[in-house]
């Protein structure tokens, strides 16, 4: 499988983000939110679940989320920002402690502001060359406002 | 003004540093044409009709004598000598180089300034009243507040990438709104409750465009403390649930009018909720430090009116009429507010020379405490002038031509640089405003039919806001033909509104005759001092329609 970066580290992937629905789960993989709702009772242990632009975070507020390892979000293109909006919920309402993934067409510029509202697994398209998105983690080193990692904006650090 | 301390100077070199990279990469097709797009947009960089156009934030209008020396030294290295001033609080170049941007953003960056998220999909320039601080009616000064929301929004890493562009306008004045707040994504109006406190009336839901709508009201007061958890808490709703399927109804405008406002505000409340009275609550040690870089210029101790003025005024005409038009009431005695007017004939609305702006430099410096601000109307303002520097200052605007005294008049007009550079008109707007003040080159009519705002478009993204002038102006493309369309009863102060469309379109060389027909009408059923646009709210479009396709022979 495709490496991913997590934690600021390239890694191997061990999960498998599931987006054909009539595939066989394993316990590593990551099945659509929507799907392991409908289907949980009978799916067996899995992964995580990962949702869709569109779903909202709504959906999952009778689950408990720290059973999964893995929370996907996917965006369909890289300029669909909802998913920035999931990510953070998940942090701050949820206080789900596991990995938050991003999927799909999000690309390396991005990755300062994925990691600021929680995402912390990053699995790129293949053609990416991750030794190189690996630069752009960090590209600015103060913020002016609160984030996942320090709720504190600018003027309580000033 | 604001001053930058050492963590606002170190993110925006850090941002040019990071474009710096991302052009490199472009360059060397490390970086798709569709991914580079967003990147270069959120640095104001749009790809226009010959050349790509750079869009540089003037935060709520404020400029120093240097950064206004320093964009006219720009315009001359790196384009062609002028630049144009929105009516955003911005100035654009139409002719940077690509490979030069980085290095534009980097001397800008030197005077505090930066084209932060002057474009794209994300939360823009934060717009206010250009008489901001100077005028006595106002509830406070809504700089301090405009400058938090411009550190809160800038690279705010969950809107970096919202359904569309996101525009937020403040305004602090009952008795006039010049930021255009009722046509913003978000207007703020800052008030006080009945027990003193600050706060903000928030108005969502207005824009322009193709779908033109004057926003509601949302909340009556959210407390200052509490700004920035409501902002977050409106644009959170509106980036989870704006429509994102099609461009032109992703606006938030689109979500509050499909939903209804009390919905709409349900749901921004049921955010709020969670968010509210969290860390993003401002103290009010914050306050203060933002109003610290808000004090008041050393002012002299100085009486209104004082004899050289009052004898000029008497013996020169034209001196007053400038006085009159140009000039505004100040809060301080002894001092006026002038307005610098970028709308000589012959001359691009908004438009200004390298030397122009540097001319206007050495005015601020001369006259006004070294500071400038620019306006909705894309003209220049000096805030602090004395009012016995007035005739001097006068000459010297006259010599650099910002003195033609028809502020706030038909001429004075609002228009967006149109088919001659942007690459989304569908018709030129300034040949049209060129056309207008040649034909309307009579001052004493142009006083006598007082004040009317004509705002020309050049497609139908109305960045010449043309749906809230009294009298609108909108180029449209009929097979491959320039035509203009005109509406009439547009408004965009406390009294918003949204003009109606007069009927078919006319041809370039028929809108000044179309113009004087109105005017004509207007003149024939005013009633003494009747501002044109409360003559047409009372007597309606018939006649004016009437007037304007009767048939001249």
């Amino acid at each position: 499988m495709p490496k991913l970066i997590k934690d600021g580290a390239i890694i191997d992937n061990q999960y498998e983000w599931q987006q054909d629905p009539e595939a066989v789960i394993s316990a590593n993989s990551i099945v659509s939110a929507q799907k392991w709702l409908a289907e949980k009772d009978t799916l067996g242990d899995v992964a995580g679940i990962w949702l869709e632009a569109g779903d909202g975070t709504d959906i999952l507020n009778d689950v408990d989320l720290n059973q999964f390892d893995v929370i996907g979000i996917h965006f369909p293109a890289f300029a669909d920002g909802r998913g920035f909006s999931y990510a953070r919920l998940l942090r701050e309402r949820f206080n789900y402690q596991g990995e938050v993934r991003a999927l799909g067409d999000f690309i390396p510029d991005q990755l300062g502001y994925l990691l600021r509202v929680g995402f912390n697994g990053f699995q790129f398209a293949e053609e990416v060359d991750l030794e190189k998105a690996l630069l752009l983690h960090k590209p600015f080193s103060v913020a002016y406002q609160g984030d996942v990692a320090d709720p504190r904006p600018i003027f309580l650090r000033r | 003004m604001y001053q930058y301390d050492a963590i606002d100077q170190q993110l925006v070199e850090e941002r040019v540093a990071q474009f710096r990279d991302q052009t490199r990469r472009y360059l060397n097709e490390e970086l798709s044409e569709q991914e580079f797009l967003p990147l270069r947009l959120q640095n104001g960089l749009y790809v226009q009709r010959y050349a790509p156009m750079l869009r540089i934030a003037i935060p709520y209008g404020m400029l120093s004598s240097t950064q206004l020396r320093k964009l006219a030294d720009i315009s001359r290295r790196y384009d062609r000598a002028y630049g144009h001033f929105s009516t955003r609080q911005n100035l654009q170049l139409n002719w940077p180089k690509l490979e030069d941007v980085p290095d534009i953003l980097a001397e800008l960056a030197d005077v505090q300034m930066h084209a932060v998220q002057t474009s794209g999909n994300c939360i823009r320039n934060t717009t206010t009243d250009q008489y901001a601080g100077v005028i006595s009616d106002e509830v406070v000064d809504p700089r301090p507040y405009c400058e938090l929301i411009r550190q809160w929004s800038t690279f705010h890493p969950e809107f970096a990438f919202l359904p569309r562009k996101f525009k937020i306008a403040v305004n602090a004045t009952e008795s006039a709104d010049r930021a255009a707040t009722q046509v913003h994504d978000i207007g703020l109006h800052i008030k006080k409750n009945e027990a003193g406190e600050i706060g903000f009336k928030v108005i969502v839901g207005g824009g322009l465009g193709r779908t033109p709508m004057v926003g509601v009201t949302i909340s009556e007061f959210v407390p200052r403390e509490d700004l920035l958890t409501y902002l977050d808490a409106i644009i959170r709703v509106y980036n989870q649930q704006g429509r994102r399927d099609n461009k032109y109804k992703a606006r938030i405008k689109i979500l509050v009018k499909a939903l209804g406002i009390e919905e709409f505000r349900r749901r921004v409340d049921a955010e709020w909720a969670h968010l509210r009275g969290s860390e993003s609550t401002v103290p009010m040690s914050e306050f203060e430090r933002l109003a610290s870089f808000f004090t008041e210029p050393a002012y002299q101790s100085l009486v209104n009116q004082p004899e050289v003025l009052v004898s000029k005024l008497a013996d020169s005409a034209g001196f007053a009429r400038w006085y009159e038009r140009n000039t505004f009431e100040h809060k301080q005695a002894g001092y006026r507010i002038v307005t610098l007017t970028l709308k000589k004939a012959g001359q691009a609305p908004g438009d200004a020379t390298a030397e122009q702006m540097e001319k206007a430099a050495n005015l601020a410096d001369q006259f006004s405490f070294g500071e400038l601000r620019v306006s909705h109307e894309q003209n220049l303002v000096l805030a602090d002038v004395r009012q016995d520097q007035l005739i001097e200052l006068w000459e010297a605007a006259k010599d650099a031509g910002f003195a033609t005294p028809t502020l706030g008049l038909l001429t004075d007009m609002i228009c967006c640089p149109g088919g001659d550079f942007c690459a989304l008109a569908n018709a030129k707007s300034i040949p049209i405003a060129a056309q207008i003040q040649d034909t309307f080159s009579d001052l004493d009519y142009l006083y006598d039919l007082g004040n009317i705002d004509l705002n020309i478009s050049g497609c139908m993204n109305a960045c010449g806001h043309h749906h809230v002038g009294n009298i609108g102006i909108l180029g449209v493309d009929k097979k491959g033909e320039e035509f203009y369309q005109v509406s009439i009863g547009g408004a965009s102060g406390h009294d918003a509104s949204i003009g109606k469309i007069l009927g078919p379109s006319f041809a370039q060389e028929e809108i000044s005759g179309v113009i004087q027909k109105l005017m004509q009408v207007y003149v024939d059923n005013r009633s003494a001092e009747e501002r044109f646009i409360d003559t047409f709210r009372r007597v309606g479009i018939a006649a004016f329609k009437e007037a304007a396709y009767a048939k001249t022979n």
